[in-house]
């Protein structure tokens, strides 16, 4: 039993004199936090000053002056707050005092906070050299939450490679992360014919389908009306539940005979999503099977139900009130309800 | 004859001693592995240090959350703590205060300082809990709602809570814990990156005794000038740091604490919410969420990240903490006979075999064999049935394991983390990190034998928990 006294003391002063050995290098960090703290402010001074001047040469200066950490920092956060000549005055600045190579450094071997950072600044600052390491990262790194955040950046420099080449490098389980919502919302218009076409694959899995319909939605417009009136009837709930919020949003010819249907789908999430949009777009043919939809089983649905028939307006409140009106049942409870939503009288 | 009953009685001792000594080990086994666990985890994903960054990363895609708080005779603070609440950084979420039938001015304190007015609000009422008697919103601002409901206890307000929320996440605190203002948006993270799998996410809990509060808020972190609630920091470490961590990283967490933990709304709902009138209602329903999520055959994930920091108040005397571990102590054993069909039962896999294991190892049999072995050992010793080995083995597991293991949790956070801002503060926590296994370890442990014995005597009783409060003011 020796062993375990012994390894007991070895392991008890081993700990101690590492802990002794972190304080020391604390110490020593606290010095140092205090020099950096005075540099990133010469920083953030000489960029204020050059906002006024246009001195590149005195920035420059105060920039290879200053630890490069300490000046990609400083200099991240504040060409966030600068846009048009300005930026990129300040951005030719930062490219001829070499910092986007040493954020791509970053890229490269930092830790993956620092990664995901450095993919983050490396589309801010915009340098020429940027796609490629950027590239690199996405195609390479270790890390799928540095590959999406590579893959944001990229699509942010314009050099994004193809949608499904990208998801390739991202990989089966990054297609799961809500950062991906992200990169749809900032694909470029040209583009979306390659998230409509990843949107209908049948292979790939639906949250990120749904996602590329919510983004088509929102920026695409009306043009994808019919695609998403195409996909409101597909087996993944969740994708059929996007495609019918986006009909909500775009409109289209065969919308009430759509949302009807939906609202008889198996899946709450779905009729649901059908009777947000009805609600949306406010036809009144679509307030009688609203109503009906007010005796589901769920309560979402119920309540999506007679919420929708209340943002029709004075018609919807007044077919609430008839039905409200009426003998007990679940619809009568729920537009009850409903219609006593807000301050007590 | 008298020498067979003594061979007897030697062999009776070295038995019990290997028990002890046995259980020992396992437990300290335990304790290593977790750390190798927990600093692999954090090495492989290593903080964000700033919140803006977060913000410009996650602000568009972070869902949309309800943060629920419980408040039961919480007069003094609770207008100073909703306060800080709402001025979280988060894009999108709601606070729902849910006053438990508090016998003070809870609810008038509310009212005056919101200019709260009565609302109509439908909800589902997907869980069992006393009647509410008015729900209330503020004109002030649209995040606020107040439920106010018959007592019914911590339970029973969060189920009530879940009920009225709309957010498909929600978060319980604690009325008198503080959130540091990018909490949320550091919890939410697991649930943006994996939205799907993710149903439950546990922050940390640190110490805010001595720290300067103003305005509900943190503004100097400093270490608690009383040795009481200083030995609670590095404890609070060691549970975080260590244990939750790695039992994250493998996915067996099995507590998601009830001072600050973030739920997704539909899972919650599904295993029936808190369980009322449980001792242990933040270990009963993650233990729920793992069966359920079992027995349905679903992928998921619950995690515990240490980056998110809600401050609480520690106990600062011994009564009051003795009260506070003795129910802790109840709640465990009660959630482990409660869920006992899952111990070591193939069906819940790892967390049958690691998350039950580990409880019964170190919270059923730790305390017990630990103050059994501080009575018979050294007695065997001294009455020289046993030899000194036995001695010295056990006094390392108890206390140079102890300092180690300790020690240990403080190099992760000060490696990865580097909370406490001045060198000073390492110095004294590691000098904390050796004392308390000399004394407080030991109260500790008595104090979870007496919930043993509580346990068995069926007393449900919540205790007094005299607090002073974070901003100073006594309270009760």
């Amino acid at each position: 039993m020796w062993y375990i006294w012994d390894l007991s003391i070895l392991l008890s002063a081993l700990s101690l004199v590492i802990m002794l050995l972190l304080t020391a290098r604390r110490l020593l960090q606290e010095r140092r936090d205090r020099a950096t703290a005075e540099q990133r402010r010469q920083v953030l001074t000489a960029l204020i000053a050059f906002t006024e001047n246009r001195d590149r040469e005195a920035l420059k200066a105060v920039v290879l002056a200053v630890p490069a950490g300490v000046a990609i920092d400083a200099g991240f956060e504040f060409i966030a707050l600068l846009r048009g000549e300005e930026r990129d005055d300040v951005l030719v600045a930062f490219n001829e005092c070499g910092l986007p190579a040493r954020v791509a450094r970053q890229l490269q071997k930092g830790n993956v906070a620092a990664r995901i950072h450095a993919a983050e600044m490396l589309a801010a600052l915009g340098s020429d050299d940027a796609s490629a390491s950027l590239l690199l990262a996405l195609a390479q790194d270790r890390s799928r939450e540095v590959r999406i955040a590579a893959a944001i950046a990229l699509c942010d420099l314009g050099s994004l490679p193809l949608l499904g080449t990208a998801l390739d490098f991202i990989g089966v389980a990054g297609q799961r992360s809500r950062r991906l919502i992200e990169l749809f919302r900032r694909f470029p218009r040209s583009r979306f014919n390659e998230l409509a076409v990843h949107a209908s694959r049948a292979d790939a899995p639906p949250f990120i389908r749904a996602a590329a319909i919510d983004a088509l939605a929102h920026a695409g417009g009306f043009g994808f009306a019919d695609f998403f009136a195409g996909l409101a009837g597909d087996a993944s709930p969740e994708v059929a539940a996007a495609a019918l919020r986006a009909l909500g949003l775009t409109g289209h010819a065969q919308a009430p005979a759509i949302l009807t249907r939906a609202m008889e789908n198996d899946d709450w999430d779905v009729r649901a999503a059908s009777a947000e949009s009805a609600g949306r777009l406010g036809l009144p043919e679509l307030a009688a099977p609203l109503s009906a939809l007010m005796d589901d089983d769920v309560w979402i649905v119920r309540y999506a139900a007679a919420n929708a028939l209340r943002s029709f307006g004075q018609p919807g409140e007044r077919l609430l009130r008839q039905i409200a009106s009426a003998e007990v049942s679940r619809r009568q409870r729920t537009a009850s309800l409903i219609l006593a939503e807000g301050p007590a009288a | 004859m008298i020498a067979d009953w003594s061979h007897e009685v030697v062999l009776a001792a070295t038995i019990l001693s290997w028990f002890i000594i046995g259980a020992g080990l396992a437990q300290t086994t335990i304790y290593l592995l977790q750390l190798v666990f927990a600093g692999y985890a954090l090495s492989k994903r290593p903080p964000v240090a700033r919140s803006a960054l977060l913000w410009q990363r996650y602000g568009d895609v972070a869902p949309p959350i309800a943060l629920l708080v419980p408040a039961y005779n919480e007069a003094l603070n609770v207008v100073e703590s909703v306060h800080s609440m709402l001025a979280l950084e988060y894009p999108n979420f709601e606070v729902v205060v849910v006053n438990d039938g508090s016998k003070d001015d809870t609810l008038q304190r509310l009212i005056d300082a919101f200019k709260l007015v009565k609302f109509h609000r439908p909800y589902e009422e997907a869980l069992a809990h006393q009647p509410i008697r008015g729900l209330y919103s503020s004109p002030m601002t649209e995040r606020l709602f107040v439920v106010d409901k018959e007592n019914g206890g911590k339970a029973d307000a969060q189920n009530a809570g879940i009920n009225v929320c709309r957010a498909p996440l929600f978060c319980v605190i604690d009325g008198d814990s503080i959130l540091e203002p990018d909490a949320l948006m550091r919890a939410a993270q697991p649930f943006i990156d994996d939205p799907e799998r993710t149903i439950a996410v546990g922050g940390t809990i640190r110490i805010a005794n001595g720290s300067r509060i103003e305005a509900g808020r943190v503004r100097e972190i400093h270490l608690p000038r009383r040795l009481l609630p200083l030995f609670q920091v590095v404890e609070y470490l060691r549970a975080f740091l260590m244990a939750r961590l790695a039992w994250s990283s493998i996915n067996t967490l099995m507590l998601v604490s009830g001072a600050f933990g973030m739920f997704r709304r539909a899972e919650a709902v599904a295993v029936g919410g808190f369980t009322k009138g449980s001792m242990g209602e933040d270990l009963d329903i993650v233990i729920k969420l793992h069966r359920y999520m079992r027995d349905k055959k679903r992928k998921y994930r619950i995690q515990f990240i240490p980056e998110p920091v809600c401050w609480t108040e520690a106990p600062e005397t011994l009564s009051v903490l003795a009260r506070q571990r003795s129910r802790w102590q109840r709640g465990t054993l009660e959630c482990f006979f409660r869920y006992r069909s899952m111990l070591f039962n193939p069906r819940y896999g790892r967390v049958g075999f690691l998350g039950f294991g580990h409880i019964l190892v170190v919270d059923v049999l730790g305390p017990v064999t630990e103050v059994l072995g501080y009575i018979l050992i050294p007695a065997f010793w001294l009455l020289g049935i046993l030899s000194a080995e036995y001695l010295l083995a056990f006094t390392a597991l108890i206390f140079t394991y102890g300092v180690c293991v300790s020690v240990c949790s403080l190099i992760l956070e000060e490696a990865e983390l580097q909370r406490f801002p001045r060198a000073r503060d390492l110095a004294v926590l590691t000098a904390a990190a050796v004392i308390e296994n000399f004394g407080y370890r030991q109260l500790n442990n008595f104090w979870r034998v007496k919930g043993w014995w509580q346990f068995l005597r069926g007393n449900q009783g919540w205790g007094e928990m005299t607090r002073t409060g974070l901003g100073g003011a006594g309270k009760k």
